[in-house]
C-alpha cells in the first residue's frame, strides 16, 4: 500500500503544524519581539538601537535595590518552602490512600484557586485588625493591633502559601521512584526513624526537592500580584517595577530590558532544573 | 517487624499535618467567612452574619458583566486549546518520527517561560502590530498558556490505551476520518475532559494576561478583584471570591473523578 505509507508519513505533520504555526506567531514571536524592544529607543520619532535601557537598571540605585530585595525574598521564600515541603511530602508518600488524597486535595485546592482570590484572604489576614492580629490578642500574646501589611514578613507568608504546592508536588514525584524496601532495610539493619530518613530518603529525594526548589524560586521573582498588594509601592519587587513600567509610566523599553534580565535569571534556573528532571526520569 | 515509629513522632506529625492545613486553607476560609459579614467593612471578628453582599453582586453590572467575560474567554480558550492541543498529543504519543522529543519540548515550553514575561510581549506585538489588547488577544494568551495541560493531559490519556486498536482499523480498512473519529478521539475522552478542566479553570483565574492585556470595555472577574484590593475592598469581593472557590471545589472534584487527582500529582 504505497498510498497509505505515505499518507502515514503526512499525519503527524498534518496533526503538529496548526498547533506550532499557533505557538510560533503566539508565542515565540512575542518573545522575540520583547527581547527586540529591550534593545530599542521609545517613544517619538523612528526607533533604533540602543543600550541605554540596561544602562539604566545597572546604574540606577534604586532598580539595585529592588533587584536585591527580589532575590533575598525569593531566597527566603524558596527555604521555608523546603522546610515545610520535604516533611508534607514524605508524610503525602507513606499515607494511605484516603489520608493521600485528602493532603493533596489540601495541595491543589489552592493551587487551582486564583492567586487574587488567596492573596485577598492574606490581605484580611496580615491587614491591620485582621485575623492574626484578633488571634494573637485574644491570645493575649500582644496588647493592640499589629499589621504586616507592607512588610517583608507579609510578602513571605503569603508567597510560601503560594507557592508550596509546586515544592511538595515535585518532590513526591521523586519519592515515589524510591523503592519502599530501601528505607524498610535500614530500618531492618537498626536504623532509628531520623536516621533512616536521614540518611536513606533525603539523599534520594535530592533530585526531586532540587527541581522543585529552583521551580519555586523561578516562580518567586517572576509573580508580581501577590508582592504588590500585600507589600505596597514601597517593597517593590522586579516583576512588581516591570508591570508599573508596562501599565502605569508607559516606558516599554526599560520595562522590556527588566523584563529580559528576569527571563535570563529564570532560564539559567530552569535549565538545570529540566536537566535534574529528565536525569531523575521525573515529570516537570 | 521492624521497630516502628516512635509515638511522638506520630504525634508531631498529626501536628505537623495540622498546621499545614490550617495554613493552606485559612486564606480561603477567610474569605468564605468575609463574604457572610453584615459590616460594609473587611474587620475580623465580623460584627453579624448576612447575605447582603451576594445580594450586592447579583445586582451589580459591573460584575455581572466582568462575570460573563470571565466565562466567555474560558469557554473559548478551553474551545482553542482542545482543538489545537488534542491532535498535537495524538502525533507526540502515536507516532514515532525524528525531532519528536524537541518538538514536545517545544509545545510544553509555555510552561517554562513566566506568564508574565510572555504577557509583556504579547502586549507589545498586539499593541504594535494590531490595534492594542483586545478580548481575542487573551482567548489567544489563554490557548498559549493551557494548551500544554491538554497536551500532557491526552498523552497520559493515550499512554494507557492500546495503540494496537487503531492498526487494526488501519489494517481492516478503515479511512482517515473513521479512524480519528470512531477509534482516536473517542480514546481521547479522558484526557481532553482533564485538560478542558485545567483550561477553563486557568483561564477563569488568570490575572497575569489580564492585567496586562487590558482592554477598553473588557474585565474579566480577577482584573475586577485586583483593582478593587488595590483600592477599597470590601465583603462584595469576598462574595465574588466565594463563588469562585467553589467553582474550584467543583472542578477538582470533576477532574478527581474524571483522571484521578494523584495522576496529576
Amino acid at each position: 500500500m504505497p498510498s497509505g505509507a505515505v499518507r502515514l508519513k503526512r499525519e503527524p505533520a498534518i496533526l503538529l503544524s496548526p498547533g506550532l504555526l499557533f505557538l510560533l506567531l503566539a508565542f515565540f514571536f512575542p518573545a522575540v519581539q520583547l527581547l527586540a524592544q529591550s534593545f530599542l529607543t521609545f517613544g517619538a520619532g523612528p526607533s533604533h538601537f540602543t543600550l541605554e535601557h540596561y544602562a539604566k537598571v545597572i546604574v540606577d540605585d534604586f532598580y539595585a535595590g529592588v533587584a536585591l530585595r527580589t532575590f533575598r525574598l525569593a531566597l527566603i521564600i524558596t527555604a521555608l518552602c523546603l522546610l515545610m515541603g520535604f516533611p508534607l511530602a514524605v508524610v503525602i508518600n507513606r499515607a494511605g490512600p484516603v489520608l493521600r488524597t485528602a493532603l493533596i486535595v489540601l495541595l491543589i485546592l489552592p493551587l487551582m484557586t486564583s492567586v487574587v482570590i488567596r492573596t485577598f484572604g492574606w490581605l484580611v489576614i496580615l491587614g491591620p485588625g485582621g485575623v492574626l492580629s484578633w488571634t494573637l490578642q485574644q491570645l493575649g500574646l500582644i496588647d493592640r493591633s499589629i499589621s504586616l501589611m507592607h512588610t517583608e514578613a507579609g510578602i513571605v507568608i503569603a508567597m510560601v502559601q503560594v507557592l508550596l504546592p509546586f515544592l511538595v508536588l515535585t518532590t513526591l514525584g521523586s519519592l515515589g521512584q524510591i523503592p519502599a524496601a530501601l528505607e524498610e532495610a535500614s530500618r531492618v539493619m537498626g536504623a532509628g526513624f531520623f536516621r533512616s530518613i536521614y540518611h536513606v530518603t533525603l539523599p534520594l529525594s535530592v533530585p526531586g526537592l532540587a527541581s522543585g526548589s529552583l521551580l519555586v524560586f523561578a516562580l518567586s521573582i517572576s509573580s508580581f500580584i501577590t508582592p504588590s498588594l500585600v507589600g505596597g509601592v514601597r517593597l517593590q519587587v522586579m516583576a512588581g517595577s516591570i508591570y508599573q513600567q508596562m501599565t502605569g509610566s508607559f516606558d516599554w523599553g526599560f520595562g522590556a530590558a527588566l523584563s529580559v534580565i528576569l527571563l535570563v535569571i529564570t532560564l539559567m534556573l530552569i535549565i538545570p532544573y529540566m536537566v535534574v528532571t529528565s536525569r531523575a526520569g521525573g515529570r516537570a | 517487624m521492624i521497630g516502628s515509629t516512635p509515638r511522638w513522632v506520630l504525634a508531631a506529625t498529626v501536628l505537623f499535618l495540622a498546621a499545614v492545613a490550617l495554613f493552606m486553607l485559612v486564606p480561603l476560609l477567610v474569605v468564605m467567612a468575609s463574604s457572610l459579614s453584615s459590616s460594609a467593612f473587611l474587620v475580623f471578628p465580623p460584627p453579624g452574619l448576612s447575605l447582603r453582599w451576594y445580594g450586592e453582586i447579583l445586582g451589580s453590572e459591573a460584575y455581572l458583566n466582568a462575570g460573563w467575560t470571565s466565562l466567555k474567554l474560558a469557554l473559548a480558550t478551553v474551545v482553542f486549546a482542545l482543538a489545537l492541543g488534542t491532535p498535537a498529543a495524538i502525533a507526540l504519543s502515536r507516532f514515532r518520527f525524528r525531532g519528536r522529543a524537541m518538538i514536545a519540548s517545544v509545545f510544553l515550553s509555555p510552561l517554562i517561560l513566566p506568564s508574565l514575561i510572555f504577557a509583556i510581549g504579547l502586549l507589545i506585538v498586539f499593541s504594535r502590530y494590531a490595534a492594542g489588547p483586545s478580548f481575542a488577544g487573551l482567548v489567544i494568551g489563554h490557548t498559549v498558556i493551557t494548551m500544554p495541560y491538554v497536551i500532557r493531559t491526552v498523552s497520559a490519556n493515550l499512554a494507557d490505551i492500546d495503540p494496537h486498536l487503531d492498526e487494526a482499523a488501519r489494517i481492516m480498512g478503515a479511512r482517515w476520518w473513521q479512524r480519528y473519529l470512531l477509534v482516536i478521539l473517542p480514546q481521547c475522552r479522558t484526557g481532553m475532559a482533564a485538560g478542558a478542566f485545567f483550561a477553563f479553570n486557568i483561564s477563569f483565574d488568570d490575572a497575569v494576561i489580564a492585567l496586562f492585556m487590558r482592554a477598553p470595555n473588557v474585565e474579566t472577574l480577577p482584573m475586577r478583584i485586583y483593582s478593587t484590593l488595590e483600592f477599597s475592598p470590601d465583603p462584595s469581593v469576598a462574595a465574588v471570591s466565594t463563588i469562585m472557590i467553589a467553582m474550584t471545589l467543583v472542578l477538582v472534584v470533576l477532574l478527581n473523578r474524571v483522571f484521578g487527582l494523584s495522576r496529576i500529582a
